[in-house]
């Protein structure tokens, strides 16, 4: 899910640094005291749990746990995770920052908007509903940011035409990872923390 | 209270959960043994890309290009010794390169070895291109696996690094909340 410098033409690459930086700067002036702490320690899981790779055949996904952040940090994903790519890329060469703004696009866009569909369900609905309602939501951020991978591609190069259906390929298995790994802790959260989800503490059974 | 508990147990078990961990990232392992390039693509986090688009380029120039095999797998005499660079490019938006410098290709190939300048083949000191070409063969087999597994551990994934990159994003945390607290302490007096 990373795109390496290089890979990307000059256009694409400018394209994403100014989507994200408005995104960053929009996240970052709807951030007050309450939800710094929540928002630093998602940003210290995507860190640490998108290093861990998950070998698959010919390649290895990893984690991105994009539904989360976006069901518990809303706008807030976005700032999470461009600070923890800058690191990743500082740290360990991953991604780059020449690209940082188009992987910023690509992994914390879809959450946010994923997120602001399935919220509702999530806040109201029945606790086993709204974690299925947040695994949905979860493998559909990772499809979403597949796509948008794939659109970065082709649209720096048309020679990278036929590597979109792979790269949508190969997130297929992750996004059943993703749905289940997301479910499962938004059923934990919605017994132990259901006000990080946005629902009131009386729904706590 | 209950908040920072729950956040600590998911600091560690992330930590713990990523401590033995290899990135997802495209490396290239090459080597020259008696003047052909060998090596080989792999991701760090496990599985070797086939079917790769492999390209040698001296100079900024594109002299040879090829395509891994099912492990991964290149090889490619060159006509002319000296410095390259091997970029594997599977797609996908993953590309990996390494240099390989002028002292890995050492001495001509001992099948190919041109007979030796009369005035090299006249000095006493001078050694027999042949047994020049067995040295430089013996040493570059035996110091690849020393190669395989220094590429191996240098794309590995480290603790402190982790550790380090945690710390920096609870920096970040605190700077912000001092931040907003100056705010506010301003906007109170």
């Amino acid at each position: 899910m990373h795109l390496q410098d290089g890979v990307l033409s000059a256009p694409v690459l400018a394209g994403g640094a100014v989507l994200a930086a408005a995104g960053v700067g929009w996240g970052l002036r709807r951030l007050d005291e309450a939800a710094i702490p929540r928002t630093a320690v998602l940003a210290a899981a995507f860190f640490a749990l998108s290093l861990v790779a998950i070998p698959l055949g010919p390649t290895s996904v990893h984690l991105v746990l994009g539904g989360l952040m976006g069901l518990v940090l809303g706008a807030h994903a976005l700032p999470a995770v461009a600070a923890a790519l800058v690191l990743q890329a500082a740290l360990f060469g991953f991604g780059g920052l020449a690209s940082l703004g188009v992987n910023t696009v690509i992994l914390a866009g879809p959450p946010v908007l994923v997120a602001a569909v399935a919220r509702p369900l999530v806040v109201r609905a029945a606790p086993p509903l709204a974690a299925m309602a947040a695994g949905t939501a979860a493998a559909a951020s990772v499809a979403l940011s597949a796509s948008l991978m794939a659109a970065a591609l082709r649209l720096s190069d048309v020679a990278y035409a036929p590597a979109a259906p792979l790269v949508i390929a190969t997130n297929v298995p992750l996004m059943g990872i993703e749905a289940v790994v997301t479910a499962s802790i938004v059923g934990f959260l919605l017994k132990a923390r259901p006000d990080l989800l946005g629902r009131s503490a009386e729904v706590r059974p | 209270m209950r908040a920072v508990v729950v956040a600590l147990v998911l600091a560690v078990l992330v930590v713990v959960a990523a401590t033995p961990a290899e990135a997802h990232r495209l490396r290239v392992f090459a080597t020259v043994e008696s003047g052909v390039i060998e090596g080989y693509a792999f991701f760090v986090g496990g599985g070797r890309p086939e079917g790769a688009a492999v390209r040698f380029v001296r100079a900024g120039e594109l002299v040879h290009a090829t395509t891994t095999d099912a492990a991964g797998a290149f090889a490619w005499r060159p006509e002319e010794t000296g410095p390259l660079t091997v970029v594997v490019d599977p797609g996908g938006g993953h590309t990996a390169e390494v240099t390989l410098g002028a002292e890995r290709f050492g001495a001509a190939p001992a099948g190919e070895a041109t007979p030796a300048p009369a005035s090299q083949a006249a000095s006493p000191d001078a050694l027999d291109p042949k047994i020049e070409a067995a040295i430089e063969a013996a040493v570059a087999r035996q110091i690849r696996p020393l190669l395989e597994a220094q590429a191996a551990a240098e794309s590995r994934i480290r603790f402190n690094d982790v550790m380090g990159g945690i710390g920096m994003i609870v920096g970040l945390a605190g700077v912000g909340l001092w931040a907003r607290t100056r705010t506010r302490a301003r906007d109170d007096g």
